[in-house]
């Protein structure tokens, strides 16, 4: 494989990586402030 | 714009930036020359994840010298909130270090230096919440773990910057440069991305220590809630 190519899928899947580490921090965020109006 | 987006636009910024930062480390800084392949690359998320931990654990010095002064139920939980993040941020410093080991030296362990004293700071750290975990009195535990930490933390720069500079070392010096020698200036499109990576890798640590002080305020609060 091509040294380009496979940069492009190590980078893919940083990036799926990254976007899914912030999609948890974002739900838990969103769940502390709900607890926090609840208090 | 919707209030969420109002409130929760670092974030979105964050995301960005991160996103910009992981394709700018594999496009726009150029490959290092004397390392294996592409290898110097994890110099991007490696070093930013060694620096937030030190960064996490001078925090947790800092919260742990404050509740001993004035017994703050909050200054704990600001202590335990930032020794968790630097022992996550730790372990990730040493995964990610071991995979570069893997490529360059053959083997993910190599009983270097840097490798032995990353692994004692880890198990320092562990041990604070071991000790934790052992008390179940609060105020003893909080006493107690925060006198720990003042003690783990003479250990740290010994283990971070002293052991691995005093003997023989595999690990690359702390700058790499393109054309690979060491202790000479890093390309500057190269520094630009570490800089950003540094930038974006602490602003991620301030959101989850707010975020693990928030949680840790609001369970106790309920805590109490039904105690009462």
């Amino acid at each position: 494989m091509p040294v380009a190519e496979s940069l492009v899928w190590v980078a893919a899947v940083t990036t799926v990586i990254w976007l899914g580490l912030f999609a948890y921090c974002l739900a838990l965020d969103r769940r502390v402030r709900r607890l926090e109006e609840e208090r | 714009m919707t209030e969420a987006l109002k409130r929760d636009w670092w974030k979105w910024l964050l995301c960005v930036w991160f996103v910009a930062t992981i394709w700018a480390a594999f496009y726009y800084a150029p490959t290092a020359q004397g390392f294996k392949g592409e290898s110097a690359r994890i110099v991007f998320f490696h070093v930013p994840q060694a620096w937030v931990a030190v960064l996490a654990f001078c925090v947790n010095l800092i919260a742990s010298v404050r509740y001993l002064r004035g017994r703050n139920p909050a200054d704990d939980a600001r202590a335990a909130a930032s020794a968790r993040l630097g022992l996550v941020f730790s372990a990730l410093a040493t995964i990610t270090g071991s995979f570069f080991a893997h490529v360059m030296w053959g083997s993910f362990w190599n009983w270097d230096p840097r490798e032995v004293s990353i692994a004692i700071l880890l198990l320092v750290y562990a041990a604070y919440f071991a000790l934790r975990e052992a008390i179940p009195d609060e105020e003893r535990r909080s006493s107690l773990s925060a006198a720990y930490a003042v003690l783990a933390f003479v250990t740290m720069p010994f283990l971070v910057f002293v052991v691995p500079r005093i003997y023989w070392s595999l690990h690359p010096d702390t700058i790499i440069s393109k054309s690979g020698a060491v202790k000479s200036q890093m390309d500057p499109r190269m520094l630009v991305v570490l800089l950003a990576s540094l930038a974006g890798f602490t602003w991620l640590f301030f959101w989850l220590y707010n975020l693990d002080v928030r949680l840790t305020r609001v369970l106790r609060t309920r805590r109490e809630r039904e105690e009462s």
